[in-house]
């Protein structure tokens, strides 16, 4: 009984003339299929990098942080930068799941399951950094504020570090209590339609004893719309926070007001451009065209282009500053170490400049947001510019800050920080097939219950009502 | 840094000091510099208050205090191939800058220390209060608190903090594990008969922490150990730092610059013309004064008219 | 707990539940749950449920959360061990607002879900009678529960003229025990009580 009408002149979410049995198999005939040829090797080619980013990580633990090309000026290098760029791309799925809930954007339940995923393994990812990075990981312990009998001795709540220690752990707590609750049923549709007894009670744990109850479904909701609201200001807040990291020190190129805005839609066009990645790899693999469709992909190149805009704006603003602050410090960062292109680290200010703001304004054009190989081009595109974003921010404020006698000498990682950072895409991609594998990659009850109002066959019926209405009405005020 | 020619400084003495207050200005002027500059209250600091000053005058460069700091606190020696990647440890360190003509330059010569500054940017970041102010105004640093996320190093404006990047000193939980990693000259650290070189008065760092300059806290706490034995309060003379009692020319002052009467006060209040802090804008609050070096430009024009 | 006997009716389109929950209910029989496949709007109100209430605690959860952090936090730095820290009075609150934020969601959003799961008795190894198989694919099952003068073959001929496409009837538990989904287990003692 659904009275809720949309638009004809709206794209179907879901193509096909679908029902709610063809829906369940659509989605849940990957998780019963053998897996195939290209996802054991996909799988094995992760696998093989998170081996190497343990093995990288046992040697800067057992021999010290000299294993990196860090020095006494540049402090964090590509480790931080690393953890940026990953919380960055861990913002969308939140986004999408829960502002976009609050706005009744349809069109996010193609997406969010697999968004939220992605979330969910960035943010673990991201969280890999700031605990490996320490002098003595041994001791990072020492963060967490519990009674203690050194004192007891406290932590200091005054610290962005500390700041980020909680905003990182209750982003990651409510990232995956939102996804999982949204599992939950999808788990048990699983679970019932299993024809293999491993499959029935795995599934039947993971369900958590789903049975689909009419008050189980209110309170869900009620759940699912307090979690979004929740979700919503701590999304803004996560990448607020690691702004902080930088806003409220003292070196030039990080102590600025603007950091706060420009971090998180920085945030959400990385985030964005690796959601739009995964989608179109799995769109093709899993043959979910119906489900993810082109109007999914548009909408996503949509937010690319107008959040690529406002970090161009966010740069350009930061330039102006440097000059009109007249700060001669600022003015050295801005206008020397990051826009002169030949100054040492220039070439990765320009390469953020073309990758982040001039390349994605080809998105105004509707030819190229429908264009597929475009769209996945761009997505790995804007993800080398957002790093790049952070890099700068991070190495070219250090390398020169103050007092000239500690200007750094060039700082280039060694194998083994590259190897951290590759190591975390192995543990990415890894936690990845293995969700795409056993995990319904699209939200199986939300697209059922979207189905009705925007489902291609059924817009396609109402389209047959709605032409006859009109055509008696035109007969009956003829005469 | 600050520098000035002797035929300016006798034309207008006060003219550091005008330049200062210009630039303070906007947030106060330099009176009322510390409690406009914030949005927080002032912070109360009675008893002793440690502090120090630094006559570039007297400076020559000669590098006496880097070695005694090194000796007195244990500071690692890491050998060419670490310098080269920037892993230095020097706790004390003496900038210098040049200029005038490029192939014959003037030099200023500047020991940068930890600045203990009041109001310390390195603080504030530690996530685990690894390193705060005493009540005597020293920045402490309490290494086996310490977890090593470098921030402080980042936020430091004076870029005087320390990581120890790899065991340089033997103290490690992973015993002997530096073969290859490290220079073979760090290496004599872990042997038990080089390793008596060591001061037992100060503590030997481990891996991955950071370290800075304490004001020789041992020191310190000696010296007033001893007043307090004698039941008396502590002066001048119960102290010298490492750095200044090595310094050949008495370019340092240290003392409780809280104490009207001490050294430290006194070369405050009888040079305000010369004196200045290093980053003083930032609002840090340092407690290392500098004497400006003043360059008596004519004497040398007329040297360089005899040669 | 104990077993109770039920009337299943099973429905393909929720747009010929929701009449026939108003006719069943008409009729003056207590509807035991509707299982659905998603969440269909306007289900709640039809069958009569009140609304829920997870979002109110929800609130308390988030206030608890704020209250811990902000008195943990001045206890901390102004009673227990105050620090000299770059400077900052004891009671810094501007630098205190990140971690109350967080806490709040934390504490609003763990306290949400753990009181879900308790209410609707959600937890991993916990089982459940399930009506029907479909009831999580493509069926919405309406399930009656029979007093001991219910005439069962004219209740399930009355949900098929409302439209159900297929009836039955079940003795089943209705409360949760732990058990696994591949084994068939008699949970409870399987004398059968019929409801007053």
């Amino acid at each position: 009984m659904h009275l809720k009408y949309e638009s004809q002149l709206r794209e179907p979410l879901v193509y096909g003339d679908k029902n709610y049995h063809q829906v369940t198999e659509d989605i849940v005939r990957p998780i019963e299929a053998k897996p195939t040829r290209l996802w054991y090797i996909g799988f094995y080619i992760a696998v093989c990098l998170l081996l190497f980013g343990v093995y990288a990580i046992y040697r800067d633990v057992t021999y010290g942080i000299g294993q990196w090309n860090l020095n006494k000026t540049v402090g964090w290098g590509w480790d931080i930068t690393n953890f940026v760029w990953w919380v960055g791309i861990g913002h969308a799925g939140t986004l999408i799941s829960a502002i976009l809930l609050l706005f009744r954007q349809g069109w996010r339940t193609g997406v969010n399951r697999a968004a939220e995923a992605m979330t969910i393994f960035a943010v673990m990812c991201a969280g890999q950094f700031p605990i490996w990075h320490m002098g003595r990981v041994w001791m990072a312990f020492f963060v967490l504020p519990y009674p203690n009998s050194r004192g007891p001795l406290w932590v200091n709540f005054n610290s962005p570090l500390l700041w980020d220690v909680f905003a990182i752990s209750t982003y990651f707590t409510v990232s995956l209590l939102f996804w999982y609750s949204g599992l939950l049923p999808d788990f048990a549709t699983v679970r019932d339609r299993a024809f293999t007894k491993l499959r029935k009670r795995l599934y039947g744990v993971a369900a958590f004893g789903w049975t689909g109850s009419t008050k189980h479904w209110q309170r869900h909701e009620s759940l699912s719309l307090v979690l979004a609201g929740l979700s919503t200001p701590l999304v803004l807040s996560v990448h607020t926070i690691v702004s902080f990291d930088f806003a409220t020190s003292v070196i030039p190129g990080w102590h600025t007001t603007i950091f706060p805005p420009y971090f998180v839609a920085g945030a959400i066009f990385s985030g964005f451009a690796m959601v739009q990645s995964l989608m179109v790899i799995i769109r093709k693999v899993f043959a979910m065209e119906d489900y993810i469709t082109m109007g999914h992909i548009e909408a996503m190149n949509k937010v690319i282009v107008l959040t690529g805009s406002i970090v161009g704006v966010a740069y350009l603003t930061e330039l102006f500053m440097g000059w009109y602050s007249q700060n001669k410090y600022e003015g050295y960062t801005f206008w020397y170490s990051r826009a002169y292109l030949f100054s040492p680290y220039g070439w990765s200010y320009w390469g953020m400049m073309a990758c982040n703001v001039l390349s994605p304004q080809i998105f105004w054009f509707r030819k190229m947001r429908r264009n597929i190989f475009v769209t996945f081009f761009m997505s790995i595109i804007v993800n080398i510019g957002m790093w790049f974003e952070r890099f700068v921010i991070i190495v070219t404020s250090l390398y020169r800050d103050y007092l000239p006698s500690s200007w750094s000498v060039y700082y280039s990682p060694t194998i083994w920080e590259i190897g951290f950072y590759t190591g975390t895409f192995g543990l990415f991609f890894t936690c990845f097939f293995l969700f795409a594998k056993y995990f319904p990659v699209i939200a199986i009850a939300e697209i059922k219950y979207v189905l009705k109002t925007t489902g291609e066959g059924y817009k396609g019926r109402m389209d047959k009502i709605e032409g006859e209405s009109l055509e008696t009405f035109v007969h009956d005020h003829a005469h | 840094m600050k520098e000035i020619s002797l035929a300016e400084y006798k034309a207008n003495p006060t003219e550091i000091r005008e330049e200062r207050e210009a630039e303070l200005k906007p947030y106060g002027g330099l009176e009322k510099f510390e409690g406009q500059g914030t949005i927080y209250p002032v912070y109360d600091r009675p008893g002793i208050k440690w502090g120090m000053s630094v006559d570039l005058n007297s400076c020559n460069g000669c590098g006496a205090c880097v070695v005694a700091c090194n000796a007195e606190n244990n500071v690692s020696v890491v050998g060419k191939p670490e310098v080269l990647r920037g892993h230095e440890m020097h706790w004390l360190r003496i900038d210098r800058y040049y200029s005038g003509d490029m192939e014959n330059p003037n030099v200023v010569f500047q020991p940068l220390m930890c600045q203990h500054c009041d109001n310390a940017p390195c603080e504030n970041v530690c996530p685990v209060a690894a390193t705060n102010h005493s009540s005597e105004g020293l920045n402490q640093m309490t290494y086996n608190r310490c977890i090593g996320t470098r921030y402080c190093a980042n936020n430091c404006p004076y870029k005087v903090r320390r990581f120890n990047w790899a065991d340089y000193t033997g103290a490690d939980s992973f015993p002997d594990n530096q073969e290859g990693i490290v220079n073979d000259v760090v290496l004599n650290m872990n042997d038990d008969l080089t390793r008596m070189v060591l001061n037992p008065d100060v503590t030997v760092r481990s891996r991955g922490v950071i370290e800075k300059c304490s004001f020789c806290a041992q020191r310190l706490q000696e010296s007033k150990l001893n007043a307090k034995k004698e039941s008396r309060p502590m002066v001048d003379s119960d102290l010298k730092v490492a750095c200044q009692q090595s310094c050949p020319t008495n370019a340092i002052n240290f003392g409780n610059a809280n104490d009207k009467n001490s050294a430290i006060s006194k070369v405050r209040v009888d040079n305000p013309n010369r004196q200045f802090y290093v980053l003083e804008q930032l609002h840090v609050l340092p407690n290392v004064t500098y004497l400006a070096k003043v360059r008596n430009q004519d004497e040398e024009k007329k040297e360089g008219a005899h040669a | 707990m104990a077993k109770k006997k039920f009337v299943i009716g099973c429905f393909d389109d929720e747009a010929v539940l929701f009449p026939a929950v108003k006719k069943v209910r008409t009729a003056g029989y207590k509807i035991h749950d509707v299982y659905t496949p998603f969440a269909v709007h306007g289900l709640d109100h039809a069958m009569g449920l009140r609304e829920t209430s997870l979002h109110t605690a929800g609130f308390i959860y988030g206030i608890t959360g704020t209250t811990t952090a902000l008195s943990c936090i001045s206890w901390i730095f102004t009673k227990d061990w105050p620090l000299n820290i770059g400077g900052k009075p004891h009671f810094a609150l501007p630098a205190w607002i990140p971690i109350t934020f967080e806490l709040t969601v934390l504490f609003a959003a763990v306290g949400m879900v753990l009181t879900f799961c308790y209410l609707c008795q959600l937890a991993p190894f916990v089982k459940k009678h399930h009506f029907h198989a479909r009831s999580t694919d493509d069926l919405f099952v309406m399930v009656i529960e029979c007093t001991d003068k219910t005439n069962t073959d004219d209740l399930q001929a009355f949900l098929t003229s409302g439209g159900a496409v297929e009836t039955n009837v079940q003795v089943a538990e209705e409360g949760w025990w732990l058990g696994r989904y591949d084994q068939n287990e008699m949970p409870f003692e399987t004398k059968e009580i019929v409801a007053a």
